[in-house]
């Protein structure tokens, strides 16, 4: 066995050893996890962002347009002193200003238009007859959502039926997570079975 | 004993029952979702030569259940002779996503530079995905290795999406949904997801509208995929391991609601 695999496997063990209760080992095992994944991240984001797209093209290849970045970026380190802090909200604006220009169009488009359309046009289905198991579903789960009014008498009754579909799409998100969680523990079995322990092949 | 508490025996039921059915090893049949055979279908109609852009954004917790699926669809691609370019949108899946390329990459003789390509991580995604469109040099100058966009031979054809045939993503989250936000909705490249069980219902309604083109999920998307692909690996391993721990789940469901009803009759009287 690898010195890597016998470490993985003990760690493991440590981590299931919090099912019990908390002790040292799990701690142990927690704590390093974090640090090496900060320490893991530092590296990569500063290799592959600080290095390769800002440092290296600006003063090895002179990409002077680069300074604007650098500068923006500086200035976010304003926020360590009260007398400069104002400073780091440019950076912000352009951050926030940029980030709403690109997700505001793209997310009205493709999550609500695009998903609208689509809802509407199902409700028809291939030989031009009203879809009505997708009527159904949609005034139900839409009038669940109309708070302007009380919901009783029909609305309430619709509402109702809404309710059910929503808590049948809960339910299947809630057992696919069930299924992720399982899936996760089940390859970690694997690994301590037939990697740490050799018990199957 | 008499510190284990309820909860600790169920913890031991599961460890017991997942324990013992993958000590068996006994291999189920498996029956293959329309979502996966559209995907191994896809895959499969291309012909040897297609560029495919994997995008590995998931984390380094996800691995279990993401690594048959990565793998399946891998060893599918290179066994298709199809040219693959990894990247990744999450720096935890970036070593992951190149370890995972070169070892189906090994199986299959596959070489670095020519038959595919690691450029490695970028910071935010969307800033990432929407740069990709314009020119994938100009995102990556360089790969993960350090080695120079043009002296890779793979990446002297490739000028943005207009020269992918898809973008696959592997994901334990909603990185995806940013493939098909700005990927798919503004420059129009086909988006075919691998992602966790948990992540489905999410992708659901992008499938049915078809701003996403095909996906497969979970451990048993892999072992639908594995299936198709007539391999045994990780997935088809779990599956018989699977099946028993929500066999277990759901006695305990029962179990649990029994108990309920009958404390409260007891209560009652």
């Amino acid at each position: 066995m690898d010195i890597g695999t016998l470490i993985a496997g003990v760690l493991t063990l440590a981590i299931l050893s919090f099912l019990y209760r908390d002790n040292p080992f799990y701690k142990f095992a927690e704590s390093l996890l974090i640090g090496v994944s900060i320490g893991y991240i530092l590296v990569i984001t500063f290799n592959n962002t600080l290095m390769a797209l800002l440092f290296e093209p600006l003063f090895k290849e002179s990409d002077l347009w680069l300074i604007i970045p650098l500068l923006l970026g500086l200035l976010m380190w304003g926020r360590f002193h009260k007398k400069t802090a104002f400073l780091s909200r440019i950076s912000i604006a352009v951050m926030i200003g940029s980030g709403a220009g690109v997700a505001i169009p793209a997310m009205l488009k493709e999550r609500t238009l695009k998903q609208m359309s689509n809802t509407v046009v199902s409700l028809v289905n291939a030989s031009g007859m009203p879809d009505f198991t997708g009527i159904i579903v949609i005034l139900g789960v839409i009038s669940y959502f109309y708070f302007s009014r009380e919901q009783k008498g029909a609305l309430g009754k619709i509402a109702k039926v809404g309710t059910y579909f929503l808590m049948i799409f809960f339910g299947t998100t809630f057992g696919y997570t069930v299924m992720s969680r399982m899936s996760t523990f089940i390859g970690r079995m694997e690994f301590l079975l037939s990697d740490f322990l050799k018990l199957i092949h | 004993m008499k510190h284990l508490k309820s909860r600790h025996w169920i913890f031991l039921g599961l460890f017991l029952v997942i324990g013992i059915t993958m000590i068996l090893n006994v291999k189920l049949n498996v029956r293959v979702s329309p979502y996966t055979q559209k995907m191994f279908d896809y895959i499969d109609s291309l012909p040897p030569g297609s560029i495919l852009l994997i995008s590995f954004d998931h984390e380094a917790s996800s691995l279990p259940e993401i690594r048959p699926l990565a793998l399946a669809v891998l060893r599918h691609a290179f066994k298709k002779d199809l040219r693959l370019i990894g990247v990744s949108l999450l720096s935890e899946g970036t070593v992951i996503g190149y370890r995972l390329m070169q070892k189906t990459a090994k199986e299959y003789h596959k070489v670095y530079g020519k038959d595919y390509v690691y450029l490695g991580f970028r910071p935010q995604y969307v800033a990432a995905i929407l740069s990709m469109g314009e020119s994938l040099k100009e995102t990556y100058p360089q790969d993960y290795l350090g080695n120079k966009y043009d002296q890779l031979n793979l990446l002297k054809s490739v000028k943005n999406y207009n020269n992918i045939d898809a973008v696959i993503s592997i994901a334990d989250g909603s990185l995806t949904t940013h493939w098909i936000e700005y990927g798919h909705g503004r420059y129009g490249v086909k988006i075919l997801g691998a992602v966790t069980a948990a992540m489905v219902t999410t992708y659901d309604p992008y499938l049915a509208s078809g701003q996403m083109y095909a996906m497969t999920g979970g451990l048993r998307g892999a072992a639908e995929y594995e299936e198709l692909l007539k391999i045994s690996g990780g997935g088809a391993r779990g599956m018989l391991a699977q099946s028993s721990a929500h066999l277990y789940v759901i006695f305990l469901i029962i179990v649990g609601n029994l108990s309920y009803f009958i404390t409260k009759r007891k209560g009652r009287k």
